[in-house]
């Protein structure tokens, strides 16, 4: 492995443990001493407009890049689970980013307002402003980063995180960040130079955690005058208003920037259309096939029945006595064939005379086929539904003609038939359904 | 001299039903107020119809880019929307939870509007195009029910269809013919074909949409130049500015509708809810596979149809369709307390065939179904 330059054991592990230090050490003494000086010297009242505007951006941003970046160093193992899904990374990265631009707008902006106000300067010190040009780097080179190296949420809990636990834990490890592009490690500086800074200036505001804020009515600070007193009252009540309003804003902007976010990439890839790989395309177009030649068999069936008189339907040997084989009749209506008691063929309707449905094919104990749609059971031999079922017509028998082998016709329902039959010769012959004569 | 009367009874009428001197920026934004009270929850019922509308219309759009209707493609495509296409399965799921979604709201706007006594003068005319919006959104209902093409909506749409020639029976001499004829020309062919799913598609995607968008307009401009209904007898306790507080509440309750919806569409398919070979595509040759029904907003007539016999239930539907016509004149001097309670006992009637219908129909008739 390469040796880590000096200048990066100093800018990784020397800097870091002399900025920790300072930050204990310094904070803890100005609390001792001066503990009235934890603040973020408030200047509202000499110019609140641009403050607004700067401030609400400023620290809405930072807050949640700032949380950000804990989570993924405190918890590195949960925080990397996470943007192992590709849309949540995303999401983050493209987030993450946005709220970088927040809250530089809010610097520039409270730079701007520090450096044109006559008032303001009265109350500026040097190190204000190294503080806010420090901030304005390290957001700047944050945002780079991001743009620059992206995906910086997925690969840097392997990288910066360890490094981070090897200097809480005394055992400093400079080779995790040192090999990484300037830009990263001048961000990197950056955040120990902030840490550095933090108990000279007014930066010390945020560890008195104003949680409150979140929850207690706004308050405005204003000069103390009977007659502003009442403005600002009137003023207080129109913040009040503001403040749901940004609130309602934030929240729907935050929501509606996650789901559009969500659903946005897959409304790209809807409209883009499917890609299958070539074996689902394969079976696509097989099904397809399969219906298609199912919807060229019906057009077909219905060509026969219009040409000709009669129709093969099996051959009698195949024909059950409980079960019935399905045939399409003259009116493209499902039929079914059985074998009747006497040993001739019979044919019957399957088509529910109460509402259409098609009558199933097996045949139960009492000679009775069921159609499932209304419970309707109906004797085969007669046609006839039970009495009290749904259906009230019977089931027509279809006219049929048994023909041998050597085409001659062996026997027809209506002409009538002779009780006994030759199970011989029937066993040669198939069975035909036959064209109805014009009703109408 | 008489049609000049004619004509200025018939400019009154309408003058004082369609307000147009109140279609304006102040009226219809600025002054509009809704009245608070302990059935103010009936006015977001009309608003989350509307919203159901429109999110069936984003769906249905996106739908309309892989449907094909045809009887050997329709059933692929479907699967095809299902299991191949982004984010298919959820705007299909989508479409189908909605559809119930926006019947369901349609209904109990419906009672809510007949128990606030909204239909009163001057609003006769917005309860008549509500009306053809109920019966525009059944005939939704029913035309997309069959777009999938799979065995339980074909054998349901021939069900439905056949009930029409079933009426044939009660008529008439020659008459007896008409029904059947009716039924014909509704499906294009003797039996529910390809020619039926044709124009029921063509209904679904075209017809209906632009029928539901003209009754709506005509709908809406109603409510907008009359505002809202009082809707209780005595003074409401105060009211409430419809811009920007009402409608900021209305969004929200969008927003949660979306929201259950979305999670809903999202966990649980709608044909979860019915066996699998319903959902094979449809077989002219096999034996209809047990348990079709009709969409649950079609059982309040289905089990009655079931029970009792045939001609009973059709007399019922003709009476109530009539009532839903002509409520605004019959109901004129009726109690909102007397309303109340007639919604209660159709609300009750609905649920009960919604809810128990099969419990109800073993009890009359014994054995399973």
């Amino acid at each position: 492995m390469m040796p880590v330059p000096f200048i990066d054991q100093f800018l990784f592990v020397g800097l870091p443990y002399l900025a920790i230090v300072t930050f204990v050490v310094g904070c803890v003494w100005r609390w001792s001493t001066n503990r009235f000086s934890y603040s973020s010297l408030s200047s509202q009242f000499l110019e609140h407009r641009q403050l607004y505007w700067g401030s609400v951006s400023w620290h809405i941003g930072i807050l949640l890049v700032l949380a950000g970046h804990l989570v993924a160093l405190i918890f590195p193992g949960l925080w990397s689970g996470l943007m192992s899904v590709k849309a949540v990374l995303l999401t983050v990265e493209t987030v993450g980013a946005a709220l970088g631009c927040v809250s530089l707008a809010g610097l520039v902006t409270l730079l701007y307002r520090r450096i044109t106000s006559n008032r303001l300067q009265a109350v500026t010190t040097p190190l204000d402003i190294l503080v806010v040009a420090l901030l304005i780097g390290q957001v700047l080179l944050g945002v780079t980063t991001a743009i620059l190296f992206p995906y910086g949420a997925y690969w840097a809990p392997g990288t910066v995180s360890p490094y981070l636990w090897g200097l809480l834990t005394l055992q400093p490890d400079a080779t995790c960040v040192a090999f990484f592009p300037a830009v990263f490690k001048l961000h990197l500086v950056g955040a120990w130079l902030l840490v550095l800074l933090f108990p000279l200036t007014r930066l010390v505001h945020i560890v008195l955690l104003p949680w409150q804020y979140f929850f207690r009515p706004p308050q405005q600070v204003v000069w103390y005058a009977p007659r502003q007193g009442k403005q600002a009252h009137a003023l207080s009540q129109q913040l009040e208003t503001r403040r749901d309003f940004a609130k309602g804003v934030a929240g729907i902007s935050v929501a509606g920037g996650l789901l559009s976010l969500g659903v946005f990439e897959n409304l790209v890839r809807y409209f883009q259309g499917h890609r299958p790989d070539p074996k689902v395309e394969t079976d696509l177009l097989e099904k397809k096939m399969v219906r298609l030649k199912q919807a060229a068999e019906t057009r077909e069936l219905e060509l026969e029945r219009q040409r000709n008189e009669i129709i093969l339907v099996a051959k009698y040997a195949e024909l059950q006595a409980n079960k019935g084989k399905y045939l399409t009749d003259y009116s493209m209506a499902p039929a079914l064939a059985f074998k009747g008691p006497d040993g001739w063929p019979l044919v019957i309707s399957a088509k529910c005379t109460h509402l259409g449905c098609t009558v199933g094919s097996e045949m139960n104990g009492q000679g009775k086929i069921l159609c499932p749609c209304h419970i309707s059971y109906f004797d085969v031999k007669t046609g006839q539904p039970d009495a009290g079922a749904p259906a009230k017509a019977p089931l027509r028998h279809l006219e049929w003609v048994l023909i041998d082998a050597q085409g001659k016709e062996i026997a027809r329902k209506s002409s009538g038939l002779p009780a006994t039959n030759n199970p011989a010769l029937l066993a040669q012959c198939s069975v035909y359904i036959v064209k109805p004569k014009e009703t109408r | 001299m008489k049609l000049a009367e004619l004509i200025q009874t018939s400019r009154e009428y309408l003058s004082e039903r369609l307000p147009l001197k109140h279609l304006d920026f102040q009226h219809m934004v600025e002054k509009k107020e809704v009245p608070v009270h302990r059935l103010s929850w009936g006015y977001y019922t009309g608003g989350l119809a509307l919203f159901f509308f429109l999110v069936q219309v984003v769906t249905g759009l996106l739908l309309l880019f892989y449907y094909q209707p045809t009887v050997s493609d329709a059933h692929a495509s479907v699967e095809y929307i299902t299991d191949h296409v982004t984010g298919g399965a959820l705007i299909r799921n989508l479409h189908a939870w909605t559809s119930s979604a926006m019947i369901l709201a349609v209904l109990v706007h419906l009672l809510m509007t007949f128990a606030m006594k909204a239909f009163a003068r001057p609003r006769e005319l917005t309860w008549l195009s509500g009306v053809a919006l109920l019966g525009i959104t059944f005939a939704f209902g029913f035309t997309g029910y069959l777009l999938p093409w799979h065995q339980i909506a074909v054998n349901a749409t021939k069900i439905g269809m056949q009930t029409i020639e079933a009426l044939g029976d009660f008529l008439p001499g020659s008459m007896s013919e008409w029904p059947r004829l009716i039924r014909e020309t509704i499906q294009g062919e003797a039996s529910v074909g390809q020619a039926t799913l044709s124009r029921f598609y063509a209904l679904h995607v075209i017809v209906l949409p632009f029928s539901i968008a003209a009754m709506l307009g005509l709908h809406l401009l109603g409510i907008q130049l009359h505002g809202m209904s009082p809707g209780i007898d005595e003074e409401p306790r105060k009211q409430e500015r419809f811009f920007p507080v009402f409608l900021i509440k209305d969004l929200s309750v969008w927003g949660v509708a979306f929201m259950v919806l979305f999670v809903l569409a999202l966990c649980l398919p709608f044909e979860a809810l019915y066996a699998y070979p319903l959902f094979a595509p449809f077989d002219p040759k096999s034996s209809t596979p047990e348990g079709i029904k009709p969409e649950w907003y079609f059982y309040f007539v289905y089990y009655p149809l079931e029970i009792l016999p045939f001609w009973l239930v059709m007399l019922g539907q003709a009476v109530a369709g009539a009532v839903l016509l002509v409520t605004p004149w019959i109901f004129r001097g009726t109690s909102r307390k007397s309303l109340r309670l007639l919604a209660w006992g159709a609300a009750g009637y609905l649920l009960a065939m919604t809810l128990f219908g099969e419990q109800i129909y073993h009890l009359f008739k014994g054995g399973t179904l």
